[in-house]
């Protein structure tokens, strides 16, 4: 029952933050549907936090647990709902070509976006939300070169603020992914910083959220108290939110069952298991947009690997199908994850984009075996295939220390070598396979690798991670200093073609047919085995109420809305 | 006497800067690095990381990043954390009071409980006592202590529920002197266990070196007290060991324990440099192990300067 009309199309529907059933998965709960339940006011909910977030400020934060954090504080001009659709958050609403809020250009290789605030907010501080600082926002990203990523603002030619509501914003390029960028900045406090890195605003940030930070300790807490000045009357319900410093993730279980914090966020599948039998806690299942996937290296595998060069094994397609056919996807999720959740079938799993009705087959080992007989794959004395004197013999590479990922190489191993495939284990630390810089040795990056097991998410809007991921253009080699994330070295011109097309147009369904296009023929070259949508968990008291889970945010983002059940 | 010390002290200097080039060859040899963290972060772009690498200094060669770092370190600039862009040593100084705190009852708890011990093993050698002491120091002093804090984390904090399982207060409670001493025990017993051992061993073995020299038969002849002949003659002598083992591990003090501080979520030093290492937040990292650095040299020169002013048989020139 997941909606099918369209932000784009300008349709929102307000998401009563404490009401509805979520429609999909079987095993996801929401709490508190308003009806039965009057919110409660004052109180203070403690929140688990395993890591320390080093900054809360938006413009230098790159950990999960600042967004975490940051949450009860910063706000956006737009936010992505539990559906995937975006709404207003600072903004009126999403401008769109449909409703005029955005317009090309004559020759239709510029844009622009008219935003329009809400009217009367206010910073924590009392003073005026302005587009002003929209544009100030927009300066500072680009003019301090400490800020952590500048996609979304680098592509911006100007910015006009015709009133102090309304801010026109000017893009050089289309720029598709226009929607989600934009946090703007008290202009009047950061203004007076030479540096603002360096003041307390990476501790105590300005912002128009719910809540104001009020206490920084290190190492220990933050607390974050009501915003005098928050838009919404009688909102938050809550006191205080105080983010509590533990050790770690095990840590923050045994106090959430002993009652000692009020809730924790992201729970490995095999804690959540235990953690379900808890009658005091409630644990929330959702998919996440991860999928856990297996990479194919169609290229050789060899350090700076040439992207010409062919897989002596997995170059040959027939193979990646059969290795495909000889996963065991939903046996190993119901053995090895409860059977929580979903098989895979693309890496644009939720969400507009998401392709409807796109497969990948599943698991067929005398499908596997017939592929591999036909192709000329002969099985030797030992049981392993060859051809032409080339033996089937590859290697599996994931993080070291995660059990999940170690237990379903083992798993692949015996299902491989059913199917005449040896396969060999060769873990390393998630620092080095996961650092995705070429310098450092990303052997996903270098093309060292045989088959790659790990988890990824797409933005809410994929044009990144398709473009990036599958574009032909996008294969890192030492010829382009590693730029790139093409790490299977898949190249088809018409896989090109439909990103190209996705990247074409601001049209949302032209995008969306360009994806289910592009993610099509992705899965017609098995070059990846999307194993499974990894699951979103967080754990909670089961007095804590109003908390909705939401796939693109972090559950922080609704804060104003939860309450203490007395 | 000063003479020496300013001798010792100029030598340091050398000594240092070998250290530090050391930690920062070691630090950089380090696979990773402080960009893999924005890596998870869809939107972040090649470009992006070649500002930061240029923002950071990380795309000169790496002597020269040092000679960087090194020059504005000698000025008394310890430099930003890539990870939160704080001064390194404020950070430093805003952990420093927390591992103080620790270490200083640990050291506190080590003294009241070891030397009252050693004293009472070496005087009764062979008894029951000395029995039980001697393979109860043998046991804490081959205890890990990151196995002992997560035992004692098991059995006192998740069983039984007598402490807590972390940190260093309970959040949004005002100082309570209660709470605070709550969450001392387990981590003070980790850490002062494996002391304990050693120091007990230690007064032991040279009080009972001490203890069967003349004078100490001299002193008993001229008709004093046990206790007196115990304490002011045997104690003062079989002291001088201990003062220096005492001396060099003054910066354990302030460094803190890295892998107790961890286990414990204790905010101090050692929790500090664990989680730049995580991160590759090398001025972070060169600012405490220099830190370390410089009171392990000190403490070695406090050491051999007590050595010498409590025992006369050794002098300095």
């Amino acid at each position: 029952m997941r909606r099918t009309v369209l932000v784009i199309l300008g349709v929102f529907s307000i998401v009563a933050a404490a009401c509805g059933q979520q429609p999909t998965g079987g095993t996801t709960f929401i709490t508190s549907p308003a009806a039965s339940e009057t919110p409660v006011k004052g109180g203070t909910a403690i929140v688990a936090i395993w890591q320390e977030p080093t900054t809360l400020n938006p413009l230098y934060r790159n950990q999960t647990v600042a967004t975490v954090v940051g949450n009860v504080v910063i706000e956006g001009l737009s936010r992505t709902n539990k559906d995937g659709e975006y709404e207003g958050e600072l903004a009126k609403s999403i401008p769109t070509l449909a409703n005029g809020g955005v317009r090309m250009s004559a020759d239709g290789k510029k844009m622009e976006v008219r935003w329009e605030l809400k009217p009367d907010i206010k910073w924590s501080d009392g003073q005026p939300l302005t587009s002003a600082d929209i544009t100030f926002a927009w300066q500072r990203w680009l003019e301090d070169k400490k800020v952590n990523t500048t996609t979304g603002y680098r592509d911006i030619e100007a910015i006009e603020t015709p009133d102090p509501l309304t801010a026109i914003v000017k893009y050089k390029t289309i720029w598709g992914r226009y929607v989600t960028d934009i946090t703007p900045l008290p202009k009047h406090l950061y203004e007076k910083e030479a540096d603002v890195s360096r003041t307390e605003y990476s501790r105590k940030p300005v912002g128009t959220g719910p809540f104001v930070i009020s206490d920084f300790k290190v190492g220990e807490s933050i607390t974050a108290e009501r915003n005098p000045n928050y838009r919404v009357k009688d909102k938050p319900y809550l006191d205080k939110v105080i983010f509590k410093n533990v050790p770690s993730s095990q840590v923050a279980i045994a106090q959430l069952k002993a009652g000692e914090v009020h809730g924790m966020w992201n729970l490995l599948e095999s804690e959540a298991v235990d953690l379900e039998k808890d009658a005091n806690v409630t644990v929330f299942w959702d998919d996440s947009p991860s999928v856990e996937r297996i990479e194919l290296n169609t290229a050789e595998n060899k350090d700076m690997t040439d992207p010409n060069s062919r897989h002596p094994v997995l170059g040959d397609i027939e193979v990646r199908k059969a290795l495909l056919y000889a996963t065991p996807k939903q046996q190993v999720i119901d053995k090895l994850l409860a059977g929580k959740v979903k098989p895979g079938n693309s890496p644009v799993s939720r969400g507009w984009a998401a392709p409807k009705g796109l497969t990948q087959e599943g698991y067929d080992p005398k499908k596997a075996n017939d592929t591999l007989d036909r192709a000329g794959w002969t099985k030797g004395a030992d049981g392993i295939r060859t051809k032409g004197g080339v033996r089937a013999a590859i290697t599996i590479t994931t993080t070291t220390g995660n059990a999940t990922r170690e237990k379903i190489q083992q798993v692949l191993v015996d299902d491989y070598k059913a199917v005449g495939v040896e396969l060999k284990i060769q873990n390393m630390p998630s620092a080095t396979l996961l650092s995705a810089s070429w310098a450092s040795g990303d052997p996903r990056k270098r093309g060292a690798f045989d088959l790659v097991m790990y988890g990824s998410s797409p933005g809410v809007d994929p044009a990144q991670t398709v473009t990036e991921r599958y574009h032909s253009k996008q294969i890192p080699h030492a010829g382009n200093n590693g730029v790139g994330q093409n790490y299977t070295r898949v190249k088809n011109a018409e896989l090109d073609k439909a990103i190209d097309d996705s990247n074409a147009t601001l049209d949302f369904e032209k995008r969306k047919e360009a994806y289910a296009r592009a993610l099509k023929i992705l899965n017609e070259q098995y070059v990846k085995i999307w194993f499974y949508d990894r699951a979103d968990i967080d754990g909670f008291r089961k007095d804590v109420r109003g908390i909705v889970k939401n796939p693109w945010q972090e559950f922080t983002d609704n804060t104003e809305d939860w309450f203490l059940r007395k | 006497m000063t003479a020496y010390v300013a001798r010792r002290l100029i030598q340091a200097i050398p000594l240092l800067v070998a250290i530090s080039m050391i930690s920062f060859a070691i630090l950089k040899a380090v696979p990773g690095g402080p960009l893999a963290a924005y890596e998870g972060d869809p939107n972040f772009t090649e470009e992006d990381a070649r500002r930061l690498e240029a923002a950071f200094g990380l795309d000169q060669p790496i002597h020269v990043q040092y000679l960087n770092w090194l020059a504005r370190f000698v000025q008394g600039d310890w430099g930003y954390s890539f990870s939160s862009h704080q001064p390194v040593l404020g950070l430093i100084l805003e952990r420093l009071p927390n591992t103080l705190y620790l270490t200083f009852v640990v050291y506190l708890t080590v003294i009241l409980i070891a030397v009252p011990v050693g004293i009472l093993t070496a005087t009764r050698q062979y008894s029951w006592f000395d029995h039980i002491v001697t393979g109860s120091t043998f046991t804490f002093l081959s205890t890990p202590t990151f196995w002992l804090g997560l035992l004692l984390i098991l059995l006192f904090g998740l069983q039984l529920r007598w402490f807590p399982l972390g940190g260093i207060a309970t959040p949004g409670v005002d100082f309570d002197l209660l709470d605070r001493l709550r969450h001392l025990v387990l981590p003070v017993i980790t850490l002062a266990l494996v002391q304990i051992g050693s120091y007990t061993r230690f007064l032991r073995a040279s009080m009972l070196e001490v203890i069967t020299q003349e004078f100490m038969r001299t002193a008993r002849a001229k008709g004093l007290r046990e206790r007196v002949v115990v304490l002011r003659h045997g104690l003062k002598n079989a002291a001088i060991p201990l003062v220096t083992v005492a001396a060099l591990d003054l910066p354990d003090l302030f460094t803190g324990a890295l892998v107790t501080e961890q286990i414990f979520g204790w905010p101090g030093m050692g929790r500090l440099f664990w989680d730049a290492a995580t991160r590759a937040d090398y001025p972070v990292l060169m600012g405490v192990l220099t830190v370390a650095a410089g009171l392990i040299v000190f403490a070695n020169l406090v050491a051999d300067v007590l050595y010498g002013y409590l025992d006369p048989r050794i002098r300095y020139s």
